[in-house]
């Protein structure tokens, strides 16, 4: 374990050179064990010999409980196919840069920026949109719909989607921690407030 | 007929009402122009320069042509021509996928005859600047005096001299500016756009096209902002159509990139303005000179009011509008009111400090004495004062100490939003007890759509989500472009009238056939019922049954009284700078807005909200930062163009200036408005907590320490 290495304390060259930076910094997180876990998946991963893709690849995605299947280029973002091939135009394109939020959508239980990860990279996990969300009166967009957490909407499926997946993480959030939690989208028709509203009375309302 | 005022009491009018199209736009379900992809879609990109000026030697695409799935290029900057700002359009490329038109874009040999830029205003107006356009990088403008400025000077108390600064700012709309044109036959097109006016759109799609406008159909069911920016089809709309052509017809889907929309989707000019400002020790300004510039890019003015509220006996002001090599400037929410109001808020604010007048005693002192804005500002500064707690917590500038210190400024604002007079609305009464309210006006984020179903709902006794309200559709009866905080006040009063005739014309119809042969005025509607002589008799829907085959159907126009124009506003911030890191940390904004009567009180709120947002933002974090060496914008995206999220907000109070006097003026438009005092009062509470003025905007942490490092040295 690094704790007991003399060398902690050696110069920022070493700790540079050394075997893996995730150890370091595992270390000194929260979660240790996290931290290890990581760096045995990057080391496995490590050993496998990379898939290469080239030309078009058909590509089957499992979105909102459904299996789309269509066939793009390997370098195609998540997003893209969504909105060009699969119609699911819920979450939006605005950045494509990882900045704004506006493509927000759930992969595996995490919220992700859909316009920086591949749709080939997307296989085989559980894809969840907006669209299939409940909407009923307990639901984040009624919530939204409510307290006009929107006004032109096109930041709102990011929000919502980040919503749910805080309020699915996190089901009784402070003040603090919805900000926080939204801090990773744009609104520029200025939402804010209404959205805020609309993440505390959803949390309120959500049996979860 | 027409109606001269709206009801005493309403029961649907001036309430809080959720959106009609809001669940649909928070599940994922609304389709917005930048969704529609109609069968066989063709994705479009525009190849634009680099460079910030250049000449095209030559051009080729003969590789670009040939590359998979490509279709077409239509080259809009050819040998011969220069390009004059990065981000100014050469080519579009359409192919079978986005991909391939990206890659063939890139696959367009052009050789570029570089050209001498000047990209910063600093460079434009410098010495032996390189001369950009015909007639000048800096054209003056003829200087406006009143009185007399210079012994106006002579008599004060006191005089400040001050330069403020705020540079250019782009729209930064969510969804990008474009459309997807498609030629349903040899005669007609069909567009899906995002923009602010269907009709506009439609109008120029059909010049461009040599078609009668009857012929287009431009379609805007809902959009993703545009803050000013998007009233026609721009170039990327019509060769999109034209293209669609040569292809036979096959829809062509063309949207800018977020570089370029910040490039070349439009922005709101800069403004440098030197200002000298005197007064008396009653706070009366006695004297003021102003020489202002600022630049609109290549080919747009910087034009903005000044003086601004205030009414100045002795003023002189000379504007001169220069020209660089950037994005051209488009209309931007309240364009122009931004910029003199923080010139002028800084200015007045500054000579309070020097006097030793209390800020908002200075404001009173200098407001018309005839004006019908006075008594609105003068009860809004009260009421503002109150809500941010002035009284309780104004310290005088400079007499905080400390590191973290803490500052209240204010600003007051004005703005026109009164309505066309020649709109329409058509309401029809279906057998089937629809009712269907169509117009070729758009919901742009605005809550028109609601409106309209809210006034509607009011004169029949019905709810608002009973109603359909159709519009964005280039079609229908002609509606209000999307502009100016005009859009509330010019579709209401013919929604209205076209209601009330549609309702009287439903009672003439129905009433003989009734048992007891009521006369007409015996027919009322209550709560979804049709009431005889204050009765109820059967529901809405059962008495729509009478009307019979024939829907009835009224095309209403506008009339006096129920709209009007010309609003004040005024606004207080409350924060802390930490005079160490610069960081300005927001504790409270209050907006005292009026706006006559509200019909909508929820969105009215969100768009009062959202304005007091993008006023914070143009104060503390946007700008376009031009490299002076490349003549590049350097922040073309959404993550060094700052933009405020949610944990940078802080408590905002909305508070609706809303007296009956206000409501009996009718319905004025509130776009605008809120957005335009924020930053002004952001500056000035800025200075009051650190005890230097901060002459550039955005208030950055940079822009902070660089005042107080200056204050220190003097």
């Amino acid at each position: 374990m690094r704790e007991n290495d003399p060398n902690l304390n050696s110069s920022r060259r070493d700790f540079l050179r050394g075997s893996s930076v995730a150890a370091a910094s595992a270390v000194l997180s929260q979660s240790a064990q996290a931290g290890m876990e990581e760096i045995a998946a990057a080391e496995a991963l490590a050993q496998q010999e990379p898939a290469v893709a080239a030309g078009t690849v058909k590509v089957s995605l499992q979105v909102n409980g459904k299996p789309m299947t269509t066939e793009i280029e390997p370098r195609s973002t998540l997003l893209d196919v969504l909105r060009h091939r699969l119609d699911v135009t819920g979450p939006k394109r605005v950045c494509d840069r990882a900045s704004c939020g506006a493509c927000t959508v759930i992969v595996d239980g995490k919220s992700v920026y859909s316009c920086t990860t591949l749709a080939i990279a997307a296989q085989g996990k559980e894809i969840r949109t907006l669209e299939s969300f409940d909407t009923g009166p307990n639901s984040v967009p009624h919530a939204f719909h409510q307290n006009d957490g929107l006004m032109c909407g096109y930041c709102t499926p990011g929000f919502v989607t980040a919503c749910q997946a805080l309020l699915e993480k996190n089901p009784n959030p402070t003040l603090e921690e919805v900000r926080k939690g939204l801090d990773g989208n744009i609104c520029r028709c200025g939402t804010y407030v209404g959205v805020v509203k609309a993440a505390l009375e959803a949390a309120k309302a959500i049996k979860v | 007929m027409a109606a001269n005022s709206w009801p005493e009491k309403t029961r649907i009018i001036n309430t809080r009402y959720p959106r009609l199209d809001g669940l649909a736009k928070a599940s994922g379900r609304a389709k917005y122009p930048s969704d529609e992809r109609p069968e066989g879609t063709l994705f479009g990109v525009v190849l634009y320069s680099l460079h910030a000026h250049a000449k095209i030697k030559s051009l080729d695409s003969s590789a670009a042509e040939k590359m998979p799935g490509v279709k077409a290029i239509e080259v809009i900057a050819g040998p011969g021509k220069t390009v004059r700002y990065h981000g100014d359009d050469i080519a579009v490329i359409v192919a079978e996928t986005e991909e391939q038109a990206r890659d063939a874009s890139q696959a367009i040999k052009i050789e570029y005859e570089h050209l001498p830029h000047a990209a910063t205003e600093t460079q434009a107006m410098a010495e032996n600047a390189p001369k950009i356009v015909n007639g000048g990088n800096v054209r003056k403008g003829r200087a406006q005096t009143t009185g007399n400025p210079d012994d106006g000077l002579q008599k004060a108390d006191a005089v400040v001299e001050g330069t403020y600064f705020a540079p250019v700012i782009t729209h930064v709309c969510l969804e990008p500016h474009g459309l997807t044109a498609r030629w349903d036959d040899k005669n007609h097109i069909t567009a899906w756009a995002s923009t602010q006016s269907v009709m506009a759109t439609a109008n120029e799609l059909a010049e461009s096209n040599e078609l009668p406008v009857t012929n287009v159909t431009v379609l805007t069911e809902v959009m993703g902002g545009g803050f000013g920016s998007k009233f026609g089809a721009d170039i990327w709309g019509t060769t999109a159509a034209r293209i669609s052509k040569k292809v036979g017809g096959r829809p062509v889907k063309i949207f800018l990139d977020r570089a370029q929309e910040h490039l070349a989707g439009g922005n709101r000019p800069s403004v440098l303005a030197k200002v000298k400002i005197g007064g008396t020790k009653d706070g009366k300004i006695t004297g003021m000179i102003a020489e202002t510039f600022g630049t609109g890019g290549v080919a747009r003015g910087a034009q903005f009011p000044l003086p601004y509220v205030y009414s100045l006996a002795n003023y002189k002001r000379e504007h001169a509008d220069v020209f660089v090599n950037g994005g051209n400037a488009r209309a931007m929410r309240a364009p122009g009111h931004p910029q003199g109001c923080l010139v002028m808020e800084s200015a007045i604010d500054d000579l309070a400090a020097k006097l030793g007048v209390d800020p908002i005693a200075i404001r009173k002192a200098n407001l018309a004495p005839n004006d019908f804005r006075t008594p609105i500002y003068l009860n809004e500064m009260e009421i503002g004062a109150e809500l941010i707690g002035w009284k309780q917590n104004y310290k005088p500038r400079g007499s905080q100490k400390g590191v973290v210190r803490r500052g209240m400024g204010l600003a007051l604002h004005q703005w026109g939003g009164g309505g066309a007079n020649d709109k329409q609305v058509s309401c029809t009464i279906f057998a089937d007890g629809t009712i269907e309210l169509k117009s070729a006006t758009q919901d742009i984020g605005t809550a028109i759509r609601t409106v309209l179903a809210m006034i509607a709902a009011e004169v029949f006794g019905l709810k608002p989500t009973d109603i359909k309200s159709n519009i964005g559709n280039s079609t229908f009866p002609p509606g209000q472009s999307s502009g100016g905080s005009t859009t509330t006040p010019s579709m209401s009063p013919p929604c209205y009238n076209a209601c009330l005739e549609a309702r009287d014309e439903f009672f003439k119809k129905i009433a003989p056939g009734l048992p007891g042969n009521p006369a007409a005025t015996d027919l009322s509607l209550v709560d979804g019922q049709l009431l005889v002589k204050g009765q109820a008799a059967m529901s809405f829907k059962d008495a729509c049954r009478k009307i019979g085959m024939n829907p009835i159907s009224v095309v209403g126009k506008s009339s006096q009284g129920l709209a009007s124009n010309g609003v004040a506003g005024v606004q207080f911030v409350d924060l802390s700078v930490d005079t160490e890191t610069g960081v300005v940390k927001l504790h409270k904004i209050v907006a005292v807005q009026d706006s006559g009567l509200i019909i909508d009180k929820l969105t009215w709120e969100s768009q009062v909200f959202g304005g007091v947002i993008g006023g914070l933002n143009y104060g503390l974090f946007e700008e376009r930062v031009v490299d002076p060496i490349s003549g590049r914008m350097l922040n073309p995206d959404m993550e060094l163009y700052q933009l405020a999220g949610a944990s940078d907000i802080p408590e905002i109070i909305c508070h609706a200036y809303e007296p009956d006097d206000q409501k009996k003026r009718g319905v004025i438009g509130i776009g605008e408005p809120p957005t335009i005092g924020t930053a002004a009062a952001i500056g000035n509470a800025v200075a009051n907590a650190i005890g230097v003025r901060v002459p550039t905007f955005p208030m950055t942490p940079m822009n902070i320490l660089n005042a107080l490092a200056k204050e220190g040295k003097a």
